[in-house]
């Protein structure tokens, strides 16, 4: 036989795609070209390729080899097809059976001695080669428990898919054999969904207000502002925030994990899934914290996927940077086009900001601070358009006094946890899957519905703080929210009055 | 836009009391309410001036005097600068008064910019925009010291807010001593940078004045006029955060801490005070009192 190919993947964006390698072994100079659009990795694999063959105990053929991944107008990147292209070859001088080979998909890196390595996107591979209808899918040892996660946490035409988890390129003999070896799914149990993650909130002492901002904020999904100095517990309340969240479903924890596993530090999460706290530096670059490049990889708004991005010293984040959160906080997802493709990859997290009041962070109210009055509006500027429409929830804050910090522990973030799926199970009930703080001005006219003392206080906040269109409608997502942990249907006048008191103040 | 007229001096129309200065202005070019400036009497009219740089604590004061004297009937004259004199004018125009704002540029040069929103209030407020400077030119440094004199003639009383000891408000109190007018300033922590100014006028013999009533029983004569403004009845939980602001807590958490309650009753709490009008918040999320006075209790 002279010519074969096996089914493999490659990744786009977190998504797998079906690349089929095929080689072609004939006479004349030997030579080992790669074919259909490969990158400096796929192209090197020919020399990986070549010496995993001849350490495997096979010989590896002086003669005309041609390698292609089909389609070949998607451009291949990454070292993932070594093993399908090994396995091809080896097929094709009949070394290996090709039927052997038929409805099965490989995925992995070869070392020069023959070991399989790992690859990133196992999971999505794995998903992919189920929804295809492949019966068993090869893949690195250690790659295995990803390869599993699918049918552990989602189950369906996932638990269909085998996976054969190899050592080295030699075992691939073993394929169709009695001796297959097989992943265990009983020895290997589904990963625990994490019920804690991050800080607790009983560390957070004294800031009462502070810890009702973050319940709120947990309970309807609302992006949160803290404003204060230095010092002040900003970034320890943000930290806190994944504990009081629900804890991840299986579907949840599966888009996570995918995303973890195209960027190849699934493994480290297998243990244990938790809500991912993600928090860049203030110059993070604007691909690096949307997303993009080439080719396209996830950004920090990806990374932080149902859990929290928390961006500490808003005002420092260069304005491109903010003004491309946009489009995640819309749609929940960032979609990056190329010539040849697009790509999406899926953004729902909660966003906390925390920033100083001035440029020096004193605040202008303090006497050191030299800010001039025009810096500090700019400073405050930052937080518009789009970061605008999404913060619901601002809460300033001061560096708690000696005695405070020296006081008993607040509330535990397991009672609050508790509160906030009480509350959060309420809106689903009501609205489905759009959390509160994702309602747009239709739905708030269909999901809430005020008292009538409610509607009064919200005319006069409307009249005597001045609130426009916008932060009508922001006042309205809490309010509903806070009337859901006080689990009443009604928003009545203290839920709007709650709502109001954590109104950004700038912003009419 | 409104049309920019002029007031030459000699002429019927020109303020008698700018003629008390040293160099009174040959003619002022002015936008608004003409008449405003025409008949302005000194004796009805306040300036309130206070440093661009305050918290939300100067800013409230100068809002709520500013706002009880112009229910009072009583003009605003202020610079339209950030901080104490924006403040004053928002306040006059929250009671309803007309406030004029005496610019360093032209009439029609809105400085500083951002304040065009205020600009187009004060006018729309029946009040009226003034300079000595031709329309179209370019606030000068020099000229701010050269407004200032005119602010401070315009009125029979200069009120200090909040103001560092060498400031361009210390330059609108002394113009106004040299005039012979009333000074008058807010005292406030002999520690803050903020109060230098006031404690100090205060200490050279300037009138101490803690509201609007005590500027009115200045000018008027005790008795004369009085401020009636009470706000709504208190319950016990608003009675307790609004002492706790008037200690001096001036973050929701601080607030919550001394008045002993929960964050969320808190919150509701404040919001509570802030519609009545109690208490303000600043853009920061900074906690200050207003003026306002809560009614005598009867069964206290």
């Amino acid at each position: 036989m002279a010519s074969a190919s096996v089914r493999t993947f490659t990744l786009l964006g977190i998504e797998a795609r079906e690349v089929v390698a095929e080689v072609d072994v004939t006479q004349g100079l030997p030579s080992f070209s790669v074919v259909g659009l490969p990158d400096a990795a796929v192209r090197e694999s020919r020399e990986r390729v070549r010496a995993a063959i001849s350490n495997s105990g096979f010989t590896f053929p002086q003669q005309r080899i041609t390698a292609s991944l089909a389609p070949a107008n998607l451009r291949k990147g990454g070292p993932g097809f070594d093993l399908a292209i090994a396995a091809a070859l080896l097929a094709c001088r009949n070394e290996l059976d090709p039927s052997a080979l038929a409805g099965v998909a490989l995925a992995g890196e070869l070392a020069l001695d023959g070991t399989v390595r790992s690859v990133p996107g196992v999971l999505a591979m794995a998903e992919r080669a189920a929804e295809l209808g492949i019966e068993k899918i090869v893949v690195a040892t250690e790659s295995a428990p990803e390869a599993a996660l699918p049918a552990h946490l989602n189950g369906g035409s996932s638990k269909d898919l085998r996976i054969v988890p190899v050592h080295r390129l030699a075992d691939l003999r073993l394929l169709g054999t009695s001796a297959e070896p097989s992943y265990d799914f009983s020895a290997a149990p589904r990963p625990a969904l994490a019920a804690t993650a991050g800080r607790d909130l009983a560390d957070l002492r004294g800031q009462p207000v502070l810890r009702r901002a973050l319940e709120l904020a947990a309970a309807g999904n609302h992006g949160l502002l803290i404003l204060g100095p230095p010092g002040a517990g900003k970034s320890l309340a943000a930290r806190c925030l994944p504990s009081l969240m629900p804890p991840l479903s299986d579907a949840e924890a599966l888009e996570v994990l995918r995303i973890a596993s195209a960027c190849g530090r699934a493994d480290a999460s297998l243990a244990s899934v938790q809500r991912p706290f993600r928090a860049p530096h203030h110059t993070v670059s604007t691909a690096g914290l949307i997303g993009g490049g080439t080719p396209p990889r996830p950004g920090e708004v990806t990374l932080a996927h149902r859990g929290v991005l928390f961006l500490d010293e808003l005002g420092e984040f260069t304005r491109d940077a903010l003004e491309g959160l946009r489009q995640p906080l819309e749609d929940g997802e960032v979609t990056i086009t190329r010539a040849a493709h697009t790509v999406r990859f899926p953004s729902r997290f909660l966003l906390v900001a925390a920033s100083n009041p001035c440029p020096c962070g004193r605040g202008p109210t303090h006497p050191e601070c030299e800010c001039p009055p025009g810096a500090v509006r700019r400073y405050q500027g930052r937080i518009s358009g789009a970061l605008a429409d999404r913060i619901d929830l601002a809460v300033t804050v001061e560096q708690p006094s000696g005695e405070t910090l020296a006081g008993e522990p607040g509330e535990p973030s397991v009672a609050v946890r508790a509160r906030v799926i009480a509350a959060r199970e309420r809106a689903a009930a009501r609205q489905g899957d759009i959390p509160n703080g994702e309602l747009d001005a239709a739905a708030l006219r269909r999901h809430v519905r005020l008292t009538r003392a409610g509607r009064q206080e919200l005319a006069r906040g409307y009249r005597a703080l001045g609130l426009s269109g916008r932060g009508h409608d922001r006042v309205l997502r809490v309010a509903r929210t806070i009337a859901d942990l006080a689990d009443s249907d009604l928003v009545d006048a203290d839920h709007i009055a709650g709502a109001l008191a954590m109104r950004r103040k700038g912003a009419r | 836009m409104s049309a920019i007229w002029t007031l030459r001096r000699g002429q019927p129309g020109y303020p008698p009391a700018l003629e008390d200065l040293e160099r009174p202005p040959e003619q002022l070019w002015g936008i608004g309410e003409r008449e405003l400036v025409a008949s302005l009497e000194p004796g009805r009219t306040v300036t309130i001036v206070g440093a661009r740089r305050v918290g939300e604590h100067g800013r409230a004061l100068a809002a709520s005097i500013a706002c009880d004297l112009a229910g009072a009937g009583l003009v605003v004259v202020s610079g339209m600068a950030y901080g104490c004199d924006s403040a004053a004018h928002e306040g006059a125009l929250v009671g309803g008064g007309e406030t004029i704002a005496v610019l360093a540029g032209g009439p029609d040069v809105v400085y500083p910019r951002s304040k065009r929103s205020l600009y187009r209030r004060i006018l729309a407020g029946g009040g009226a925009v003034i300079s000595e400077r031709p329309p179209g030119t370019a606030p000068e440094r020099w000229a701010f010291p050269e407004r200032n004199r005119i602010m401070a003639a315009l009125s029979c009383l200069t009120l200090v807010v909040e103001a560092r000891a060498a400031s361009g408000t210390r330059i609108t109190a002394d113009e106004a001593i040299k005039l012979g007018r009333e000074v008058a300033a807010v005292p406030g922590s002999v520690t803050s940078s903020l109060a230098e100014l006031p404690n100090q006028l205060i200490r050279d013999g300037a009138a101490l004045v803690r509201d609007a009533q005590d500027v009115l029983d200045l000018i008027l004569g005790v008795g004369v006029a009085a401020v009636e403004r009470t706000g709504p009845p208190l319950d016990d939980e608003l009675a307790a955060v609004l002492a706790a602001v008037e200690r001096g807590a001036a973050s929701p958490d601080a607030l919550a801490l001394a008045a002993g309650l929960p964050g969320d009753a808190a919150s509701v709490a404040l919001a509570r005070l802030e519609l009545m009008g109690y208490v303000t918040t600043g853009e920061l999320g900074t906690i200050a009192r207003t003026s306002l006075r809560p009614p005598a209790q009867p069964n206290a």
